[in-house]
Parts: C-alpha cells; structure tokens; sequence
C-alpha cells in the first residue's frame, strides 16, 4: 500500500520537501542527511498520529469538524515555518545551512530544531489522502502497537519514492538557485497560510 | 525601453526594402485566406486589414533597419485586440466571462499555453493531465485542442525560443504598451534578484498543481484571467480568485510597466517564460554583444524590456537566457554591437542577414498566430460598424 501511495505521497509532501531541500547547500551527504531528518521525524507523526489516533478510537470516525481544525492547524503551522525557513535562508544564504539557523519551538541557542525536522513532522500528521486511506485500514488492527507497525511499514513503502530526492544533492547551488527556492516557499506558505485561513473562517461560519 | 532608436544606416531603397517584404506579404495573404475560408464582409475587411498592417511593419523594419518600435506596434496590437475578440467569443458561447468550475473540469475551456510547463511533472506522476482544456481535436472553444496547439508551440518554439514571448504570446501587449506610455521610468533602481521570480512561481505552481491536482496557476495566480475569463464567483473562493487576478493585473501588467518601463509580468512573473528560457538553448538565433565595438555604454542594459542584460553578461559578450529576441537593445546601440546572431557562426559577421533570418521566421510566426488573433478582434469590432 506504501508502495502504491508513494507518488501521491511525494506529491503531497513536495511543495513542502522540494524548496526547502533546494535551499540547502550542495552534496549529496548533506542532502541526504536533511533528507533522512525529515522522513525520521515525518515518520514520528505517523506514529505519533497512528497511536492518538487509534486510542482515542477516532481513526475511522474522525469527523469532519475535528480534521478541519487539524487541517488548518497545520497548514497554518507549515506557512509560519515556510516563511520563517525562506527568511532564514536569506539570512543564512549559502554559508550556512538554513535549517541550522530555523528557530522554531523552544527558543534560541541551544534549543534549535532543524527545519527539516519542523517540516517533517508537519507532513506526517498533515491529512493526505493516502494518509487517511492507510489510516482506515491500521483500525482494522487488533492494538495500538499493530496499528503502529502498519503505519511504520506504510511509511518505509512510501519513503521508497523520496530517495531519488536526495540527488538534489548533485544540483550545483547559487544565488539563483536558492532565491527561487526562497521565493518559491515564499509563495507556497502564502497557499497554505489561505488555505489555514480559510478553512478557520468555514468552520467559524458554517461549523464543517 | 528602446525610447531613442540610433539606425546605423541610411534608409534602405523602398525597391529593396519591397522585395525584401514580398515574402512576407505573400505569406500574410495566404494567411488571410487561412483566417476566414468564407469571411463575411466585417471578416473580409479585418483580415485585409491585418494582412495590410503586417506586410506594412515588417516594410518599415526592413526599411530603417530597426526592429523593436515596429514589433512593438504589432505586439501591442495583438495584447489589446486578444480580450476584444476572446471575451466577445466567450460571451457568444457561454454567455459570460465566467467560468464555472465544473467547465474547467469537463475541459471544455479554451486554449491557453501557459500552464503547459506547470502540468508535465503532474502528468508524469499521476499519468492524467489536469489541463483546463481538452487534449482531443475540436475539444474546449479553441477547437483545436491542446495537441495540435501544443505541436504548434513546439515547432515554433525550437526555431525562435524565447522570441515566443515578443512575437506571439498574445498577453504581453499589453504591459509593452503600458511601458511605451512614459517618457522616463520613475523606478530605476530594481534589485536584480526579482529576475528569479518566474522561476519560483514555475517551481511552486508546479509543485502545488501536483499536490492539489489542479492548474494552480490559472486557479489562483493568471493576471490575465482579468480580462480573458474569470472563474464564476459563486462563493467567496471564487471571490477571492478573481481578486487575485485583478489586483496582479492591476500591479504587474498596468501599474508597473507605467513606473519601472519594463515588461514586469513577462520579467518578474510569468512561469511560461521561465520555461520557454530553457528554449533559448535550442533556438539558433540569439542575440551577441560585439566586445570589439562594446564601449560600454550601458545602453543596452537600460533599453531591454526583461532585464535579460547585466554587466557581467555583456563583459561576456551574450544575453542572459532571458532574453526575449525583441530587439530592444541592437536597435538601442549606438555602436552597432549588440547585434542578431546564429549559433555556430562568428559574432559580427553579416549581423543583418542573421536579423533578417530570423525575422522571416519570427514575423511568418507572428502573421500565422497574432495575425489570427488580430483579426478577430478587429473583425469583433468592425461587426459593430459594418
């Protein structure tokens, strides 16, 4: 099921994944590095989302009010973090790899997170459709733990479909590269941040 | 803008500027004829007309050596007369400008080349295209379909490149008149880094016409939906579009173009662009810079529409792969050294028959796609008087 999701899937995560990746600095180690952060932590939510989900037995009734807030939660979580990534990049430029200097939950100095780990998570628990579909079938599964061994293996399937991103690495980095890149998330959070919005004023004014 | 045309040369002959026309007057009356099998009276007039107006500019541009002024006559014409003849077709068929979504989705919408780079990666994932058109003959109200319109676009496109943009993109007419309008811009100073944008709005429509499965660009970022058709505001997202499209129409076709004297959308925003660059590459004319005869001047730099010329690019001797072919900054140049040229051969030698080169191609183009567009429009209003 991994496997067949894994282009819709990639097709989901990769207004987020693409211009961040972008903005990072060449090679391949240091993509793949990013890379890996960002599947490990997008797999904490599933998990994270599998268990919640699955103990508070919502996983197949969840009803539209509850997954609008979480909708729009996150996409207004994944605009703020997108537009703090874009103006970090900037910052940074090409001396310093932006998720490095992303100053996110926790504060500064010693409490940074890295962008891609921020970015990760918030596609792991983000509603997409092969999500959703997954998660129909984990609530067929006897315990919270099998319910979680499914989404692990769903997520190895899926993740299968991301390592060609890790040949970003090969692309020779500029200024031009990294300020469409900037401009790109710029314009992207700017979607989400509508989308957030909107789906906030909807359930404000109609209650779905 | 080229505001100051210095021709290096006297006037040609109008013998050998004639002959030099003739066939593009031939071509523009095989034209006419292709345009309308069996016109009626106001059809017949705008297709002589236009014909007329074609063979009359590509004359002048023989005549005074000078090409950008006489293209942008032509340009300007086509960017102002495509809404009169679309909007008056949309109305006819539809009865309003407004599209309803369920069209979009059943592809019964015009044609439009725009979205074509923001839906290859969509349709090489998904293997569905999700056009607002049909790909089918006769499909959506361009009845060619998106095909045939397509191998049109291509075939052109691998002779002039980028030179789509000056010659036969019917949307940029518009903002060229708007910056023709001033005598000096207001705004000088642009950061140089703006020159990306077409490139981010192409990565991230991209990237959103994916994850959404839909044209993101023409749902939520066309300036043209402004005056082309708007997507029938039943609630507030459609509100929300189309004031999208009108505030982006408002600044980067009409209020930018007035203060900077530059094609901003074509320059700073219209994805197309970004990916018709990459046919720059294999287009064989492009424009040099003569370092021989290269003072430099800067006059170039200051002349192109596109910001396409930056100091570096010109110690380089070459445009950057921006560059829309128009001619703004060889007919700027007082020492003869921005000059046409053909891939594989010197820089400066017989620059004119370069530019006569790729005019032929460029202008047979412009007759056979904006001199469709033209007429229309001019039949549209001519229907009204005749």
């Amino acid at each position: 099921m991994g496997l067949a999701s894994g282009p819709a899937c990639v097709a989901s995560c990769g207004p987020v994944l693409v211009p961040s990746l972008l903005a990072e600095r060449t090679g391949l180690r240091l993509n793949g590095r990013y890379l890996s952060t960002f599947l490990a932590t997008r797999l904490l939510g599933y998990l994270l989302f599998a268990a919640v989900a699955w103990e508070l037995g919502t996983l197949v009734s969840f009803r539209t009010p509850e997954r609008s807030w979480i909708f729009a939660v996150i996409h207004l979580l994944l605009a703020g973090v997108l537009f703090r990534y874009a103006w970090s990049v900037g910052r940074a430029c090409n001396h310093a790899c932006a998720s490095q200097e992303l100053v996110t939950i926790g504060g500064a100095g010693s409490h940074r997170i890295p962008g891609a780990a921020v970015l990760g998570f918030l596609t792991g628990v983000s509603l997409c459709p092969p999500f959703v579909a997954a998660g129909v079938r984990a609530a067929e599964a006897a315990n919270v733990a099998a319910a979680m061994l499914f989404f692990a293996v769903f997520f190895l399937g899926t993740s299968l479909w991301f390592v060609p991103f890790a040949g970003f690495g090969w692309l020779r980095r500029n200024e031009a590269v990294t300020t469409v890149a900037r401009m790109a998330m710029v314009l992207i959070a700017v979607y989400y941040l509508y989308a957030g919005l909107m789906t906030l004023i909807r359930k404000s004014a109609y209650g779905y | 803008m080229a505001t100051k045309v210095l021709p290096a040369h006297e006037p040609r002959s109008i013998g050998r500027s004639l002959l030099m026309t003739l066939p593009i007057a031939l071509w523009s009356f095989l034209m006419l004829h292709g345009w309308y099998p069996q016109p009626n009276r106001s059809q017949l007039m705008a297709g002589i007309l236009t014909a007329a107006f074609m063979v009359v500019l590509f004359f002048m541009m023989m005549r005074t050596w000078s090409t950008y002024r006489w293209r942008r006559v032509f340009f300007v014409a086509l960017g102002l007369l495509f809404p009169v003849g679309f909007i008056h077709t949309v109305i006819a068929m539809r009865g309003t400008m407004g599209i309803p979504i369920e069209e979009m989705i059943a592809g019964r919408t015009p044609f439009c080349f725009i979205p074509i780079p923001l839906l290859i990666l969509p349709a090489a994932f998904t293997k569905a295209i999700v056009f607002p058109g049909s790909i089918l003959p006769n499909g959506g109200m361009s009845g060619g379909g998106m095909a045939a319109m397509a191998a049109i676009w291509l075939a052109i496109t691998i002779v002039v490149g980028k030179g789509w943009c000056s010659y036969a993109c019917f949307f940029g007419g518009i903002e060229e008149g708007m910056a023709a309008l001033p005598a000096k811009a207001t705004v000088r100073k642009i950061d140089s880094r703006w020159r990306y944008g077409p490139w981010a709005v192409l990565l991230a429509m991209t990237l959103l016409s994916l994850g959404l499965f839909e044209s993101a660009y023409c749902m939520w970022l066309c300036p043209f939906k402004a005056v082309s058709e708007y997507v029938a505001a039943r609630n507030t997202v459609g509100m929300i579009q189309n004031g999208i499209f009108v505030l982006l129409f408002a600044a980067l076709v009409i209020a930018l173009p007035l203060l900077t004297k530059k094609r901003t959308q074509c320059a700073f925003f219209c994805p197309f662009g970004a990916f018709q660059s990459l046919f720059n590459k294999t287009s064989i004319f492009d424009v040099k810079i003569d370092k021989t005869r290269c003072t430099p001047c800067v006059l170039c730099q200051k002349s192109c529409p596109t910001m396409a010329l930056t100091e570096e690019s010109i110690a380089k001797g070459e445009t950057l792969m921006s560059c829309m072919k128009c001619g703004a900054c060889v007919d700027a140049c007082p020492k003869d050294a921005a000059v046409w040229h053909i891939r594989g051969t010197e820089v400066a030698v017989k620059p004119e028959r370069a530019r006569l080169m790729f005019l032929y191609a460029a202008w047979a183009m412009a007759i056979m796609f904006g001199g469709s567009i033209i007429a229309q429009g001019l039949a549209t209003i001519l229907h009204v008087f005749v």
